[in-house]
């Protein structure tokens, strides 16, 4: 499971630490005195304790400082016994890829873990790529951890199917639990999260992301305990089902220590207005609909400027998920505290916006619709200097539709916002000049992720492929880590992209690519990439092949609506013992009669526990 | 393009932007003919506002797909429209469906986020929207109401409750496909359940129908929470429309109609239990 290969550098304190005690270094196994020693200390003999034992203890000791789990994976590979001190201090556990190991080996390794981040299936299976019922199951790993680790704090899923039954083995077994975080998760519904409410009574967080949640009728808002909570978070944005808004108002009234509240769109105007004045410590809002529940008669609205006004301590605000637009000035007061701000789900248009960024000095991620169109994207531009993340994203997400934003906005926001560090951005047209505009005014950038919607679009001005743009970002943005690349590029693109991107972990490619060079450049260079994945592209055996060295170092590698066939990604599988190579889609899934070469889609990752066992059956591991 | 296939060799040099639409319309991946996907493709999507014929085959492959996916919206909505140029290179201005074929998962936008163009959120409107967006949005609801979004397993399943009957039903309404189908499931589900409730030794004689759901003539009428959240009464939107934003339904007494309704929201409802 180590995420990191051996040459991830290691930190200063360990590096300090090994300069005070080389031998430590050297030993490779504790020698028998160890154990004598062991034996001797309980007959009370003055014999020291073995070096080694000592060293033991003061590692135990240092190692607990040590956080990074890139670090941690070093330490580890230093020695048996470092091995053994790292695992039993590794309290937070990593697991990129939750087939890559199997529960025992966790349970086995780590004895004393408090806390668990877990990542199931790939990212295309948000867009549908992936059947139903695939696998990630958060089953074994609960049913495992609640044996292993009674003390667990902290849970954190992605993509994920969680059962109601898993939530409720989860509350029953660990009474010291605070944590839930749920994202892009499935399986489960208000039923499971009334159990989490009731039962973890020490709960600080309970976050609900992007996740789709069963409505089972349940008043999970009651469910909540009586008396003061711990509660610190509360995010239900996602929660698509009314919630008892009494009980949530009395939760909110016994939560002192409550700073993150988000709240979903059937939450009116007039009951967050109840809200904000009951917790004006609030530093997180999830605004719910911003929209009121009855037309207001004159004089009996409350004044929502002042509950804003209230709120000192507010710095990142979302939500507005039915914007009734006269009231978004209410938001003003705390614009110019606001470090993040997430407009993406309102329907916000460049007039609507310039009021209220004008005064958003401080802001530094800023996510929206593209109806702010381009002289939107100028207004963030001209204020929003200390910028690091843009997300802006398609009001009507179709391949045609108009496309209110272009390079105009892109290179406004490039020169405006010169710190700038991530961006997604979808649009209909794109230019050469305006990503490579980019890529010299922000070399800051770790993530670009350019989304032209129309396949294949070239250079909307020249007519020319997109490759000189993308070249320029991998050239000139040093420290980009991830890449996500559309238009029409051909397999120059990637040349660049191999030689270029040295620190890129992972790459995103659609409707890319003439052949399988373009694959090939990709695996024979980009020396840090760890996921790749690609649809649509005609890439095929020989760029498959072209990567067997590697794909052991990898976390994955998707390829949809590719031209591999079956007996290519067989071929790698038999070659890699180490990989898992799945392959589903393909027709003969359906149609025992025809055999079919052709892979629909190929998903490849590191194992260590060999091919997984509750694959479903369309899914054939190789 | 079936012998590529079956060769098992594809040499990427062959592969054109023919192939790649055709491979996105492969999607119901149970067919063998790659002209035939994309023609049954097309008659499919010509069916109707109106109950049709094939509704269940269109159900069933349905099932067969991933879910939610407005593959067919895009086609239907690229029918009337102007498409995108793709000017210049010469591999993309090859492919001879003047089309580009609907693709599963692209743009790569999470499905909760699809929906803003058509639903309730533009309440005051946004005056830069396209020039035909009122235009845009009809025809959205009208894709909408033909693609029905199945369950994760296939079939359409919403609760069904009834005023009187502690437990609850689901019906599968990609099996109907009219008003008077549905009434008559309900009748169906619930009329022995209703008996019993009345009277522990009632015999199957003492059942008496369900009638008059959709008129306001009988004891009973059926509702629906729409996907807003939303009280509404059956019957009113073409069937297709209903399907679409149905969430789950609900049999009351019609005496209490006007004050169950009232209250507009289906949040204020919850409420006050």
């Amino acid at each position: 499971m180590t995420e990191e290969d051996s040459s991830a550098k290691m930190s200063e304190d360990v590096k300090r630490y090994l300069k005070l005690d080389p031998r430590s270094a050297a030993a490779s196994e504790p020698p028998p005195a160890a154990a004598l020693a062991n034996k001797s200390r309980n007959f009370k003999s003055f014999e020291p304790p073995c070096p080694d034992h000592v060293l033991e203890n003061v590692l135990e000791n240092v190692l607990q400082f040590l956080t990074s789990r890139c670090d941690r994976n070093a330490v580890s590979l230093v020695c048996k016994s470092w091995w053994r001190v790292e695992s039993q201090t590794r309290f937070e556990v990593f697991i990129g890829n939750c087939y890559s190991l199997s529960p025992a080996r966790l349970t086995h390794r780590f004895k004393r873990v408090r806390s668990l981040v877990l990542k199931g299936k790939p990212r295309f299976a948000d867009f549908n790529l992936m059947p139903p019922n695939w696998g990630a199951q958060f089953a074994p790993w609960v049913v495992a951890t609640a044996k292993a680790y009674p003390w667990l704090e902290k849970v954190h899923l992605k993509r994920m199917l969680v059962t109601d039954d898993d939530l409720a083995l989860l509350a029953d077994s660990f009474p010291g639990f605070k944590d839930l975080t749920l994202v892009c998760c499935e399986g489960f519904g208000t039923s499971g999260i009334a159990v989490v409410a009731n039962k973890c009574r020490q709960l600080r967080v309970l976050d609900l992301l992007e996740s789709e949640v069963t409505d089972d009728e349940v008043d999970w808002i009651s469910c909540f305990p009586a008396g003061e909570t711990h509660l610190e978070s509360l995010s239900f944005d996602c929660v698509e089902s009314p919630i008892n808004f009494k009980a949530l108002e009395g939760l909110v009234v016994r939560s002192p220590f409550l700073k993150k509240l988000r709240t979903n769109r059937f939450v009116s105007l007039e009951e967050l207005h109840r809200l904000m004045v009951r917790a004006p410590q609030l530093t997180s809002l999830g605004t719910g609909s911003f929209s009121p529940d009855n037309v207001p008669q004159g004089a009996q609205e409350p004044d929502y400027a002042a509950a804003f006004r209230a709120c000192k301590s507010i710095s990142c605000l979302s939500g507005f998920r039915e914007l009734t637009p006269e009231y978004l000035p209410a938001i003003s007061p705390v614009c110019a505290n606001l470090t993040s701000l997430n407009f993406s789900y309102a329907n916000i248009s460049p007039d609507m916006l310039k009021p209220i960024i004008r005064n958003c000095h401080n802001i530094r991620v800023f996510w929206a619709l593209d109806s702010i169109c381009d002289e939107g994207l100028q207004a963030v531009a001209a204020t929003c200097k200390e910028l690091r993340e843009l997300r802006v994203f398609p009001f009507d997400p179709r391949e045609d539709s108009e496309g209110p934003i272009s390079g105009v906005g892109l290179q406004a926001i490039s020169e405006g916002c010169r710190k700038l560090e991530s961006i997604l951005y979808f649009c209909q047209r794109m230019t050469n000049g305006a990503v490579t505009a980019m890529s010299e005014n922000c070399p800051q950038l770790t993530v670009f992720r350019l989304c032209i919607m129309g396949r294949h679009r070239p250079d909307h001005v020249t007519g020319k492929p997109m490759d000189d743009g993308f070249g320029a970002i991998v050239k000139n943005c040093k420290k980009l880590t991830r890449l996500a690349v559309s238009g029409l590029l051909t397999d120059e693109a990637f040349s660049y992209i191999g030689e270029y991107g040295k620190l890129i972990r992972t790459l995103s490619v659609a409707f890319a690519g003439n052949s399988d060079k373009a694959l090939r450049y990709v695996l024979e260079g980009c020396p840090k990439l760890q996921k790749l994945e690609i649809r649509d592209s005609p890439f095929g055996d020989a760029g498959l092949r072209s990567g067997m060295h590697r794909y052991c170092n990898m976390r994955f590698v998707w390829l949809s609506s590719c031209a591999l066939s079956r007996g290519c990604c067989r071929d790698v599988a038999h070659a890699l013992p180490n990989v898992v190579v799945e392959v589903f889609g393909s027709d003969d899934d359906y149609d025992d009669t025809v055999i079919v070469d052709y892979v629909e889609t190929m998903y490849l990752y590191r194992s260590l526990d060999g091919p997984r066992k509750d694959a479903p059956k369309f899914v054939t591991i190789l | 393009m079936e012998g590529c296939h079956r060769n098992g060799e594809i040499a990427p040099k062959l592969l054109d932007l023919n192939l790649m639409i055709t491979q996105e319309s492969r999607r119901p991946w149970f067919h063998d003919d790659e002209n035939s996907v994309f023609n049954t493709e097309e008659r499919k999507l010509e069916l109707k506002l109106g109950p049709p014929g094939g509704e269940d085959e269109h159900a069933s492959s349905i099932i067969r797909h991933f879910k939610k996916e407005p593959k067919d919206k895009s086609i239907l909505s690229l029918a009337g429209k102007h498409f995108s140029s793709s000017p210049s290179s010469t591999k993309t201005t090859s492919h001879k469906r003047t089309a580009p074929g609907p693709v599963v998962g692209w743009p790569p936008v999470r499905s909760f986020r699809k929906n803003l163009a058509s639903g309730s959120s533009s309440k005051l409107g946004n005056d830069s929207t396209t020039s035909n967006g009122v235009a845009l949005k009809n025809q959205k609801c009208d894709d909408d109401a033909k693609i029905m979004e199945p369950m994760r397993q296939g079939g359409m399943f919403v609760k069904i409750n009834m005023y009187g009957v502690p437990i609850g039903r689901k019906v599968d309404l990609s099996v109907h496909d009219s008003y008077e189908q549905l009434s008559y499931t309900v009748d169906k589900l619930f009329r022995g359940l209703l008996a019993a409730q009345r009277d522990l030794s009632s015999s199957v004689e003492d059942e008496k129908p369900i009638t008059g759901l959709l008129d306001g003539n009988g004891e009973y009428t059926l509702t629906y929470e729409d996907n807003e959240g939303d009280k509404m009464l059956v019957g009113d939107v073409p069937w297709q429309m209903f399907v679409s934003s149905v969430k789950r339904l609900r049999v009351i007494k019609t005496s209490e109609i006007s004050s169950a309704l009232t209250y507009g929201n289906g949040k204020q409802e919850k409420m006050r239990r």
